[in-house]
């Protein structure tokens, strides 16, 4: 569904951020349609947040130019402020402040009035299930309340584009399961188009409708989820042997059945031709060959595997890295 | 308008709300006030010193001063802090007029530095203080309090748009501590000699609190006054314009 590049609310072209020697960011084209969720997947310092910062006005692109809701951002950088609303990772609610005071507040910056603002408000502190705590200190919240607040004040003035940079980096699988639910439902009901960043895999997986997977400042795969996925290829089936000594065997029994892909010792995989309708077959092969097997297991593909055919590397057990800050530099003054 | 309101209305709140940096600004004046009101009271005897009721008399003026300077550092730290946190992109990322960030601290720094003033001027009237212009006259103090208080937050403002670090900013507390008594705080310069009395006299607080200490001991005294303003309103003005550089500087740092 390809629409003119100048309809679609995010463009960029040959967008490039750098930091003195540094590319944080290399020459990045995306389009990203009306209503669309889409999905900005990449490991800890890929270049997700500083293209979110270019993207929001904060940062100033080294070359190239983007788009947000038709506004040039380096040249028309206020309006792109008034159509959107943004929920940084690293941009921190103050804890002093209330979880109403701060929805108020935000409601003024952006220049609604007392009595609309009240009744955004509310109705955003309940939709975000924070009604009961809105008279508290934010310093009190826990870490699921302070990014179900954050999503509250970036749709205080009803942005058509939302920018979500890491929404649930750090967050509980729970507090991370009823935030994509808010998203999800803010997404559908609105219309709003989300631009999303993330490190998990899972979440790209379960809410954008589309992806671009950044590694070292540059997309290196693009589409939706089940594309990337197809793109991969066959399932993989994994046998689980009684014994390693069956291996070399196991692996010539299955050949006409697929390709090999290396495995840990004790167990054989295959990326196997024709998917699920193939593992009987499979079965009989290793039964046939007289293997005796502790299990099977089919695995569809992944957008780690995805990641790992782009780029030689697992994204996988970077998210043990949550509580490091992505690109440190591009925060600085 | 609004944007501005809301925003001092946040910097008074934080600074309301976290007694630890409200509280030393309100206790440490009140601590030299009681400690040099004893210590020095027989001074006020001396040959060639001013005309007063007591030394507390003398040195409410600098209490008051001393209030706006340490309390407003604050209004920095706290910018600093929103840096730190990311709240300061917060408010970039809004549509907001990029002059009411500023603004909104200065203004929260003059409305602390006003209140403070009305403080002191009660606590120090449960110990007998006598303010010879009255009531107008602590009008007009206060008023000056909160034009100091504006300015010294402003420069702390710039420190932190500078720095963007708070512990900086905090640093900067024992400059503002020199920078206090190389004047005529504690002392009138009639009685001082040698380098400190130079010192003294170059010093643009002597002259204000000299100001602010005329409405106390002699009554309205409109010269005094214009001194002192003087000088609060110089440093608001240059406080504020390097406020303003600074901001624009880190705006374009990176925009």
């Amino acid at each position: 569904m390809e629409r003119e590049p100048s309809d679609n609310p995010i463009v960029t072209e040959g967008l490039v951020r750098r930091f003195g020697a540094i590319e944080a960011v290399a020459g990045v084209d995306l389009s990203v349609g009306r209503g669309e969720i889409f999905g900005f997947l990449g490991p800890n310092g890929a270049g997700k947040s500083t293209m979110v910062r270019m993207l929001t006005t904060l940062l100033r692109p080294s070359a190239g130019r983007a788009l947000v809701g038709g506004h040039d951002v380096v040249r028309d950088a206020d309006a792109v402020r008034r159509s959107i609303g943004v929920a940084l990772q690293d941009a921190a609610i103050d804890p002093l402040m209330t979880g109403r005071e701060l929805l108020s507040l935000q409601a003024v910056l952006h220049g609604i009035d007392k009595t609309e603002g009240r009744r955004r408000g509310d109705e955003l502190l309940e939709t975000v299930g924070l009604t009961g705590a809105a008279g508290r200190r934010v310093g009190t919240y826990s870490g699921g309340m302070k990014r179900r607040l954050d999503l509250a004040l970036a749709l205080v003035h009803k942005p058509n584009i939302l920018f979500l940079d890491e929404p649930t980096t750090g967050l509980d699988p729970n507090s991370r399961i009823a935030l994509w639910d808010e998203v999800r439902v803010l997404n559908t009901h609105s219309g709003a188009t989300v631009f999303l960043t993330t490190q998990y895999m899972e979440e790209a997986d379960q809410l954008a409708g589309r992806i671009a997977i950044i590694d070292d400042g540059r997309i290196v795969a693009e589409g939706t989820p089940a594309e990337l996925k197809s793109r991969v290829g066959d399932p993989t089936l994994r046998v689980v042997l009684q014994s390693d000594q069956d291996a070399v065997s196991a692996e010539a029994a299955l050949l006409r059945l697929g390709e090999p892909v290396a495995d840990s010792p004790g167990h054989v995989s295959i990326r196997l031709a024709g998917g699920a309708s193939r593992v009987a077959a499979a079965a009989r092969a290793l039964e046939d060959a007289g293997i005796q097997i502790e299990g099977l297991e089919l695995r569809s593909p992944t957008l780690d595997d995805v990641f790992h055919i782009a780029t030689g590397r697992r994204l996988e057990g970077t998210a043990a890295e949550d509580a490091e800050p992505e690109e440190a530099e591009s925060s600085a003054p | 308008m609004r944007q501005y309101a809301a925003l001092s209305r946040r910097a008074v709140v934080n600074l309301l709300r976290q007694p630890t940096s409200v509280v030393p600004s309100l206790l440490f004046p009140l601590l030299f006030l009681a400690l040099t009101s004893s210590a020095f009271d027989r001074s006020t005897a001396l040959p060639g010193f001013p005309q007063v009721e007591s030394f507390l008399q003398f040195v409410v003026a600098t209490t008051i001063v001393q209030g706006a300077l340490f309390g407003s550092i604050a209004a920095g730290s706290d910018m600093a802090t929103d840096i730190e946190d990311g709240f300061f992109d917060r408010l970039v990322a809004s549509p907001v007029a990029r002059t009411s960030i500023l603004v909104g601290r200065v203004m929260g720094s003059m409305v602390f530095g006003f209140m403070q003033a009305w403080l002191f001027f009660g606590i120090t009237s449960l110990f007998g203080l006598n303010v010879r212009s009255g009531i107008i006259g602590m009008a007009a103090i206060s008023l000056v309090s909160a034009l100091l208080a504006g300015g010294i937050g402003a420069v702390s403002v710039a420190f932190a748009l500078r720095t963007g670090s708070a512990e900086a900013v905090r640093g900067a507390f024992p400059l503002l501590f020199s920078f206090l008594f190389l004047s005529s705080a504690f002392f009138p310069r009639d009685l001082m000699n040698g380098w400190f009395k130079s010192v003294a006299s170059l010093n643009p607080l002597s002259y204000m609190i000299e100001g602010l200490r005329s409405q106390v001991i002699t009554g309205l005294d409109a010269g005094g006054l214009a001194a002192a303003a003087g000088v609060a309103f110089g440093i608001l003005v240059v406080g504020t314009s390097a406020a303003g550089l600074a901001l624009s500087r880190r705006l374009t740092a990176n925009f």
